[in-house]
């Protein structure tokens, strides 16, 4: 009798063993879509495939219609509406890209004009993928189009207004950033409590991971040696979105000078000081806009006014070395081969 | 032989199947976790030291607590050539393609692995 | 504690050392393959002569052995150290928790058992931090210690056996 008793609870305990392995917990689902002209990776815990695939498609849609709103490519977008009516009228928009603008106005502000949404006339200059230079002159020509204090924003009235003609918003250095936060709020109000949003290399996560540990994003490096995703260093994440602004994303090098497509505002050419800025904050606009805006500023001024912010950065100026701010003691881990 | 079994209790036997196939369904486990490698990290007190590809020859030496310690790369397979540690037992654990070589003494693990999977092992996204 | 208690640990530890460094001695065929042959020692003093006396044995076995190798209060010892009482341990919690469930096979499986978990999880808190290395190896070494712990507790159950059958002698013989 005894032995019975024995091998049943033998069997119980392999069971339990088995069991315990089996998908009953929670668990990360994964999805990805061409969505904003790049990539977009959603990863959720969720307790079933089900609700995860819901929560993620009503994201996809969310990012998909906010993307429509602000294609600066699409002529019936409402970016591309206000573009039409620079110095004509103001252009009644929904909220979203009111939001996005208030934001974009906001780093703005913050960083001195370090960060200019209304960069457009002199992006426009470039081509980076034939390699084409412009001239002096016609730098120089388009430089009084770019400045954010001539948007004008009428909150009551939800529209957005460009003063001079020929202005061009160019929405390219935060609509990821704003895209990751509506996927995140989208997947939260789906009952979503756990998951991480990656708009190309702007991401956003929340809540822990399954095995109750946070996201781990790894940072680019911006020299690569080989052809496969190298990275400078790793980052613990909950609650916060992180965005990189890097001069290896679209760039040629010529006369043994890169020049690459984070100009500096104030003198239509690449900014030099730093080759890849990665800003950690709560809101994945915020970190997207000012990633461009402290590579803009460089090492010294960049991480004075991150912590003038609040906010945690890395910054790899141009011969290197790594700069942090105190608060990613811990949660930083840089790569030991670099 | 029919003895020994005799001396054995019922509880003797159940356990000794139950070790056995919970550590032979372990292995089948773990080898699935692991995937046909193309890169060998080297990692010395718990830290990674090294990264190297698997499909370039090569001999290196490294300085463990008893003296070099020389790992040599040749025809996509890892050894430990020469060790000082006493027990000797990475040496003796030979080529490897993939998998893990550990040698306690010396506190140095060498792991093949897909490069790529490795790397990124426990990374949820990229940025930049 | 008494003389013959005294006696009786110096002999099973010079046993266990003797095993100890007779193992160290033999050419490993497998890597990790170590037979524990100084286990069937504490398997012994343990079910004779009780918790205390194998304790004891097991600890004079393991410091001893590490200095006369030279590894004392290095890495090798830790690990020696530490497997060796966590499996005098939960050999002697069996034994005391399911009096007759197991014989000298069965305890000694938990004991080769505990031995190599506890390796294992010192090995991964000091010296690996790699959980992945840790547990790759982990089933590899368990089925080894499996195997051998079921031949050492078969030795052990013939030397108890003999043992206690000698004792019985002797009784007879001074009647």
């Amino acid at each position: 009798m005894g032995h019975y008793k024995l091998f049943l609870s033998l069997l119980l305990f392999l069971c339990l063993l088995i069991g315990s392995c089996s998908p009953h917990q929670p668990s990360s689902y994964k999805k990805s879509k061409a969505l904003l002209d790049t990539f977009v990776t959603i990863t959720v815990t969720a307790d079933s495939q089900d609700t995860a695939d819901i929560a993620i498609e009503n994201s996809f849609d969310v990012i998909e219609r906010f993307g429509n709103l602000v294609n600066f490519f699409s002529d019936e977008s409402e970016l591309s509406a206000i573009n039409r009516n620079a110095g004509i009228r103001a252009v009644r928009v929904s909220p979203e890209t009111l939001d996005v603008m208030e934001k974009a106005l906001f780093v703005s502000e913050k960083s001195g004009g370090a960060f200019d949404p209304t960069i457009g006339p002199e992006i426009k200059l470039w081509d980076f993928l034939n390699k084409t230079k412009p001239s002096d002159a016609e730098i120089k020509k388009n430089l009084p189009l770019v400045n954010y204090k001539n948007i004008i924003i009428d909150r009551g009235k939800s529209t957005v207004f460009l003063k001079k003609k020929n202005m061009l918003l160019d929405l390219g250095g935060i609509a990821k950033g704003y895209a990751a936060d509506l996927a995140v709020q989208a997947l939260k109000q789906k009952g979503i409590s756990a998951g991480l949003v990656a708009v190309a290399g702007d991401i956003k996560a929340f809540g822990l991971k399954p095995d109750k540990k946070p996201w781990v994003v790894g940072i680019k490096n911006p020299r690569q040696k080989s052809n496969d995703d190298e990275l400078i260093a790793r980052i613990q994440l909950s609650g916060k979105a992180i965005s990189t602004s890097g001069d290896y994303e679209r760039y040629f090098i010529m006369d043994g000078r890169r020049f690459h497509h984070l100009l500096t505002p104030q003198t239509g050419y690449p900014a030099s000081a730093c080759r890849s800025v990665s800003v950690i904050s709560d809101e994945g606009a915020i970190a997207d806009g000012f990633s461009t805006a402290l590579f803009i500023l460089g090492p010294e001024k960049g991480l004075e006014l991150a912590k003038k912010m609040g906010m945690d950065a890395m910054i790899i100026n141009d011969k290197g070395a790594i700069h942090t701010t105190p608060g990613l003691e811990g949660k930083l881990t840089i790569e030991r081969n670099h | 032989m029919k003895e020994t079994i005799k001396n054995t209790t019922m509880a003797d036997r159940l356990l000794f199947l139950f070790l056995i196939l919970a550590s032979i369904a372990g292995i089948f486990i773990s080898r699935d976790a692991l995937s046909q490698g193309s890169d060998v990290s080297i990692e010395i007190d718990g830290k990674p030291a090294y990264t190297l590809p698997l499909y370039t020859d090569r001999l290196l030496s490294i300085d463990g607590p008893y003296g070099p310690i020389l790992i040599e790369i040749q025809g996509k397979r890892v050894r430990v050539k020469e060790s000082h540690c006493p027990n000797q037992l990475c040496v003796r654990e030979g080529w490897i393609s993939k998998g893990v070589i550990v040698c306690l003494p010396n506190k140095l693990v060498i792991i093949v692995g897909s490069g790529k999977k490795d790397r990124q092992r426990g990374i949820d996204a990229i940025t930049g | 504690m008494q003389l013959q208690d005294k006696r009786r640990i110096a002999i099973l530890s010079a046993y266990a050392l003797a095993l100890h460094g007779f193992e160290s001695l033999l050419p490993a065929p497998i890597p990790w393959l170590k037979l524990g042959l100084a286990n069937i020692i504490t398997l012994v003093a343990l079910i004779l002569y009780g918790f205390r006396t194998a304790l004891v044995v097991t600890l004079i076995r393991v410091v001893l052995a590490s200095i006369f190798i030279g590894a004392f209060l290095g890495p090798a010892f830790i690990l020696s150290a530490g497997g060796g009482i966590a499996s005098v341990a939960a050999m002697g919690l069996t034994i005391k928790l399911f009096k007759n469930l197991f014989g000298a096979v069965g305890i000694s499986l938990i004991g080769a058992l505990f031995h190599n978990m506890a390796q294992l999880s010192l090995a991964y808190f000091l010296f690996i931090h790699r959980l992945e290395a840790v547990l790759i190896i982990s089933p590899f070494i368990l089925l080894i210690g499996s195997l051998t712990g079921i031949v050492n507790g078969i030795i052990s159950g013939i030397l108890i056996k003999n043992l206690l059958k000698k004792d019985a002698e002797k009784i007879q013989n001074t009647i």
